[in-house]
């Protein structure tokens, strides 16, 4: 039987490939494979056939591939990337080494900076000047250009990442030395800051270039043995990889510019809290993915995720205080703007020299994992607290397949916690959880308290293997009513990328005062954007009613040195009138810092978000989610809750249950993907979108 | 050990409210950045948050500039005496001079109590570093004062905001007073914007809590770090350990300024004492007793193990003592804009000293203190503009590994303004911002290379005010290491002229002219020539270091062009002793 029109999504992580199928008729299917990392294609083949197979439909069926991929952070982390170089303006070789020279901890005189991508041997100087002004202060000689360029070569150099000082304002010296490059060393691969995103900040927008240098190769050779992978298998239907901001790209973009694309894996979650929001009417959420090494939250304001212009891509877990640098890879690309803990199941508890409770950020990981794995990790998880608290099902965690020893659990938290602390087994289990509930809750607050945004506005939409075995007491922690478990929540990230849309970004640099912005310039940059955006979606293949571009305007009062990005419509603005420009972002500045002034501001950048609707995207409406059904009877087993203080027998349910009808807390409810539980008082029902909504308690509040 | 003293105190509660406090600080700070007008503060970073309970202990510090921390206490202490008990919510109290609470002025302390009903919780607290706040010199950070009333306008602890009206007395005075009034408006507005962030959070932590119950869990933070604080001491040898430094001159005369430190380690606790460090100068080098006090515990706490937690506990294991109309404690009218280099040197001194006690863990001296230089004049349209600017830095070698070259002093937490945004706002043109190959301290561990900023003025004219310093006296090496190079200072007229220029400089620059700094390295940690030469070839390889300084401090034989170890020559130059 054929005829499918089948769009697939794709979480290819480090452990495990996750494949989600999504029919015609909008159900979901899916399939959860063990990574192959040396070739990640042969995993999604074989998992794709393998569900395919399962419903009936072949490959010829796929309409599309979209996925999220590790390859770039993990290029990063790994230090496998090109063997890349850099050419600068003369005098400003050691801008990508100097960085913003801070350190991200206090008093530690060990600390390590994070060595530059390029050494300083492969960063090279040419002598050109480009003033503050755009006009060039000493011009770009053509044979100092060829002469870097052949030393690179000479030294083995991959790629090679331009990056001149005042670019911003006249890239003109860095795309005639790049296609000087690209016309005498054609092996050579060759970035220019100007294409890749020519924001003012020369460290930062030199950091940005260099990463997507330093990904090329991988990233290419990666794209390339998919696609082949796929077509090989018989596939023809296009492959789409999704952005760090949570659009997709085409393979093609994603060659050019792959450090869009470093923040892929935990994008397709945050769309799909997103697109779930509009269609159960949360449009306001707060999306928390927790898995086994960190937890991850980022806000969603009138149905799209809240984005940040740049940020640091370090090794490990990211603060969730933004304001600290100098701890990694400074990042200036649209990326969502997701806070990070090191909270996950495996994060390891332990108690410090000051006798103090502290969870993380070292994690027992998948391998040896948890204590209760009995895999050679006798330290104290999150996840054996949540064993012991009888919150996990002691016979064996991922529906029953993976065997676990609660008392391993037991002991690892009495011997490293327990005993050493004066408490007896319950009371520091719970304090293990609870510590990893409150380094939660303040990543929730960075990205919502931080930016002036009241979490108890929003609903908090849980999801990750973890999210829905902390998610109510979490929201109690910050206020939090209600908390929404979506469909295949523990393979969310790919179920989510089918709710995504093609995007690009775009921007150009028109600093003035607002009140000197006259509408011929304004009209130049937003025509000049929009032809860029429309040639790039027609490129694609997008017609141009299923082409919408989003407009937004960097503004900052006079002085400072960080914008806030309003959106704006510019067909209301072709008059040369900005009030309206003023108007939003003195709202949008009272909204994130409480006040406002009388005083001029200046308009910085106008941004491009320029998308191209993809064609059946999922929208959850009426979302029919055939996940492998856990053959689970309703049983019970013994669990602690904080309201009651002491252990209770309480009812253990297939989280299917739910669709008969509302099920009340004390219960646990079990999937094959996730645990949801629920404490006394709380109630969870479905909302017609595939998803579980809890009502939290008031109890939970109050603890 | 156990977290609880003799209070009821549940340890889970303990450390929620402990990351509650982290993270309120750290809102504060960001708020600040996010808000100010001056590079000074939103791109160096050259500014502080904390909160402190209701006696003025500091119980948490946001991760900015460190030595702030330590002189919190003095200001708090002045608030209190003067408001006490009058002090209601909405009130907010700035101060900035340095014989009452302050360090020096541009450094603007605001103060706002916080309350949870009627009940005193505690005070934010955000320090910037203002652009500029009057006096003789734009900028207002001269190190040739001879008396704090060249320096700018003195605020006692006056109320900018009494019960939530704003003090336009206040505002109009100091308006009129300092050369950039939006800037300095602006910046205050950002400091009192983060201060009720930090009042807004603290009351939702007594709302959960109740105030008492967070009381009670501030008393055992500061406890608590102290007890870590003296557990670590008790482990250092006693005994008394002295070390001297020297600061080149005073800017008037050639004579070296001596920092002398001995460090007696009594059981759990360590007094400081600065006797025989220079009398107080004729110059604003004067580092007040609560500046000094801050770089004392400073370095102290650098030298400890373990998370303890940034508060004011973390003091009262530690005594310091300063003879009086001395540079690290002077007497009023004495001139104190340049403290910051004194209080650099008195953190050297301490870690000289340190060195003896816990040898395994401090680094050969750093590049001595951020070099700051202040640019101002008018432009063509007759516009006023001030740089302040501070170029960072170098880090000396370390026990187990090299220094790192680039970075903020660790007494600090500074930041740089990006050449492109600065040349964007002012008339000034950076042609040069690289490190400096060869210039670090040779050691078995290597000091990080120093750093060099230059600044060709495009407008009419401009006052130059640049302080440095290690010109003289080299950044020392530990251990049998060597000293860096020192700073150099020069101009290169528009018309070609070199000048060489003193550390301390307060001068005209015209249109075109190019000024230049060049930092010092850090100095080296342990014998240079038992450096591993594979080490020795990779900086020759990499261009930090070049084949004849290889050969001259390591006697390590490398081919200059490629990188290459010549194992042989190297046997032989080092067995040629």
């Amino acid at each position: 039987m054929s005829g499918f029109e089948i769009h697939i999504g794709c979480d290819i992580g480090g452990t495990f490939t996750d494949i989600v199928a999504q029919m015609g008729d909008g159900a979901l299917h899916v399939r959860k494979v063990a990574s192959t990392p040396n070739d990640p294609g042969e995993a999604v083949v074989a998992g794709l056939a393998d569900l395919l197979a399962d419903v009936g439909a072949s490959l010829s069926d796929v309409r599309e591939v979209v996925h999220g991929t590790t390859v770039g952070s993990n290029t990063i982390l790994q230090k496998a990337g090109a063997k890349t170089g850099l050419i600068t303006t003369a005098g400003f070789r050691d801008i990508l080494e100097i960085g913003r020279i801070r350190t991200p901890t206090m008093f530690d005189l060990t600390w390590e900076k994070p060595e530059p991508l390029v050494p300083r041997r492969h960063r090279l100087e040419v002598g050109e000047r480009m003033g503050a002004d755009g006009n060039v202060v000493r011009p770009l000689v053509d044979d100092e250009v060829l002469a870097a360029g052949k030393r690179l070569v000479d030294e083995g150099i991959e790629a090679v990442a331009i990056c001149y000082i005042n670019s911003c304002f006249n890239a003109e010296h860095e795309r005639r030395s790049a296609s000087l490059l690209a016309d005498h060393f054609p092996d050579l691969l060759v970035t220019a800051s100007c294409d890749v995103l020519p924001e003012m900040k020369e460290y930062e927008r030199t950091s940005t270039t260099v990463v997507n240098a330093y990904l090329l190769v991988e990233m290419r050779r990666y794209l390339a043995n998919l696609t082949r992978n796929l077509g090989a298998a018989g596939m023809t239907a296009p492959l789409l990889v999704v952005a760090s901001s949570g659009g997709m790209m085409r393979v093609e973009t994603a060659s050019e510019i792959p450090v869009f694309a470093v923040g892929s894996g935990p994008a397709g979650g945050v769309m799909g809290a997103a697109r779930l929001g509009q269609a159960n009417g949360n449009p306001d959420a707060i999306a928390f993915d927790m898995g086994g090494t960190t937890a991850k939250a980022s806000i969603i304001e009138g149905g799209a995720p809240m984005l940040t212009s740049e940020y640091e891509f370090r090794d490990g877990i990211s603060t969730p205080s933004r304001f600290i640098k100098g701890g990694g890879y400074m990042l200036k690309v649209p990326a969502i703007d997701i806070a990070e803990v090191g909270a996950g199941g495996g994060s390891i508890a332990w108690i410090d020299d000051g006798g103090l409770l502290q969870v993380g950020p070292l994690s027992a990981g998948a391998d040896p994992g948890p204590a209760c794995y009995g895999r050679g990790n006798d330290r104290p998880t999150v996840t054996d607290a949540n064993v012991v608290l009888g919150y996990l099902n002691p016979a064996g965690l991922a529906g029953g397949s993976l065997e676990i020893d609660p008392q391993l659990s037991e002991r690892a938290i009495m011997t490293h916690i327990g005993e050493p602390l004066g408490l007896n087994l319950v009371q520091a289990a719970s304090g293990v959880r609870k510590i990893a509930n409150v380094a939660m809750a303040r990543a929730i607050r960075s990205v919502t308290v931080e930016r002036g945004r009241d979490a108890r506005d929003m609903v908090l939409m849980a999801f990750g293997g973890g999210g829905p075995v902390h998610a109510v007491e979490v929201a109690g922690l910050l206020g939090i009513r209600e908390v929404i478990v979506p469909a295949m929540s523990g393979v969310f990230c790919s179920v989510g990328m089918l709710a995504s849309d093609v995007e690009h970004n775009f921007v150009r640099n028109i600093l003035r005062p607002l009140a000197q912005l006259d509408a011929q310039t304004f009209a130049a940059a937003v025509e000049g954007l929009a032809a860029d955006g429309r040639a790039r979606l027609g490129a694609d293949g997008f017609p141009a009613e299923r082409i919408n571009l989003a407009f937004g305007a960097d503004i900052r009062y006079l002085g400072q040195s960080s914008e806030l990005t309003v959106p704006f419509d510019p067909d209301g603005l072709r008059g040369g009138d900005f009030t309206v420009l003023h108007d939003a972002f003195q709202h949008s500045y009272n909204e994130t810092f409480g006040y406002i002034n009388d005083e001029p501001v200046e308009i910085v950048n106008i941004r491009l978000a320029a998308r191209g609707i993809r064609e059946n995207r999922l929208t959850f409406e009426g979302v029919d989610a055939h996940v492998v059904a856990l053959d689970i009877p309703d049983g019970e087993r013994s669990a602690w809750f904080p309201s009651t203080g002491g252990y209770a027998t309480v009812p253990t349910r297939a989280r299917t249950a739910v669709s008969a009808g509302p099920v009340a807390g004390p219960a646990i409810l079990e999937a094959y993907d996730t645990t949801i539980v629920l404490p006394p008082g709380a109630t969870a029902r479905s909302d017609g979108c595939g998803s579980l909504v809890i009502d939290v308690p008031d109890s939970v509040m109050e603890q | 050990m156990d977290a609880s003293g003799t209070r009821d105190i549940d340890p889970i509660t303990f450390a929620v409210i402990k990351n509650g406090l982290d993270a309120i600080v750290d809102e504060m700070a960001y708020d600040v950045i996010r808000t100010a007008r001056s590079e000074i503060v939103k791109d160096v970073m050259d500014y502080s948050a904390a909160i402190c309970d209701t006696q003025g202990n500091m119980i948490a510090q946001a991760k900015t500039v460190a030595l702030h921390l330590g002189a919190v206490p003095e200001a708090m202490g002045v608030v209190l005496d003067l408001y006490g008990d009058s002090l209601v919510p909405g009130d907010a109290v700035i101060l900035n001079d340095p014989y009452q609470g302050g360090m020096h002025l541009p450094d603007i302390f605001m103060f706002m109590p916080i309350f949870h009903g009627d009940t005193l919780l505690g005070f934010s607290v955000v320090i910037c570093h203002h652009t500029d706040v009057g006096g003789r010199v734009a900028g207002s950070n001269a190190s040739d004062s001879t008396e704090i009333f060249q320096e700018g306008i003195r605020i006692p602890a006056l109320k900018l905001f009494a019960a939530g009206v704003q003090n336009d007395t206040l505002i109009m005075l100091i308006e009129k007073n300092v050369r950039l009034p939006d800037r300095v408006i602006g910046d205050l507005k950002a400091q009192f914007a983060a201060c009720r962030t930090g009042a807004r959070e603290l009351g939702k932590l007594a709302d959960r809590y109740g105030a008492e119950t967070a009381a009670m869990y501030f008393d055992e933070l500061l406890d608590y770090a102290e007890r870590m604080t003296r557990a670590e001491i008790a482990t250092w040898p006693d005994g008394t350990y002295s070390f001297t430094d020297y600061i080149d001159d005073d800017g008037f005369t050639d004579t070296p300024l001596p920092i002398a430190v001995a460090i007696t380690v009594h059981g759990d606790s360590v007094t400081v004492d600065y006797e025989g460090s220079a009398p107080q100068v004729p110059a604003a080098l004067n580092s007040t007793k609560s500046y000094t006090n801050s770089c004392t515990y400073l370095s102290v706490r650098c030298c400890l193990k373990g998370d303890i937690p940034n508060n004011a506990g973390v003091f009262r294991a530690i005594a310091v003592n300063a003879p009086d109309a001395s540079i690290v404690n002077p007497k009023i009218p004495a001139a104190v804009a340049a403290r910051a280099l004194t209080g650099y040197r008195i953190v050297d001194a301490m870690f000289g000293a340190l060195a003896q006690i816990v040898p395994d863990r401090v680094p050969a001296a750093g590049e001595g203190g951020n070099t700051v230089v202040c640019l101002g004049g008018y432009r063509e349209d007759g516009a006023p503009f001030i740089i302040v600017d501070m170029i960072c830095g170098a880090w000396g070698g370390r026990p187990d590994k090299d220094g790192i070259e680039a970075i903020t002093n660790p007494s600090q937490n500074l930041s740089n303004t990006p050449v492109e945004t600065m040349e964007a706002q002012h008339p000034v043109r950076v042609e040069e911002y690289a490190l400096v190959p060869d210039s670090c301290g040779a050691g078995k561990w290597r000091g990080g290379l120093g750093v060099v900023r230059s600044y060709r003025l495009l407008a009419p004219e401009a006052g130059l005010q640049l302080r440095a310093d290690r010109m003289k006296i080299l950044p020392y090496g530990l251990a049998g290491g060597e000293p860096a190079t020192g700073a150099i200072n020069e101009i290169t007229t528009a018309d070609g002229e070199h000048i060489d220029l003193p550390s301390k400089i307060n001068r005209r620059m015209a249109r075109g002219d190019l000024v230049r700094h060049v930092q010092p390295g850090g100095g080296g940690f342990g014998d240079p020539l038992t450096r591993d030469p594979e080490r020795v070839a990779r900086d020759v390889w990499n261009a930090k270091i070049t084949a004849d300084y290889a050969r001259e401090h390591h006697r390590v034989a490398v081919d200059g062009a490629t990188g290459i170890l010549d194992e042989a020559a190297t046997a032989a130059l080092r067995a040629g002793g």
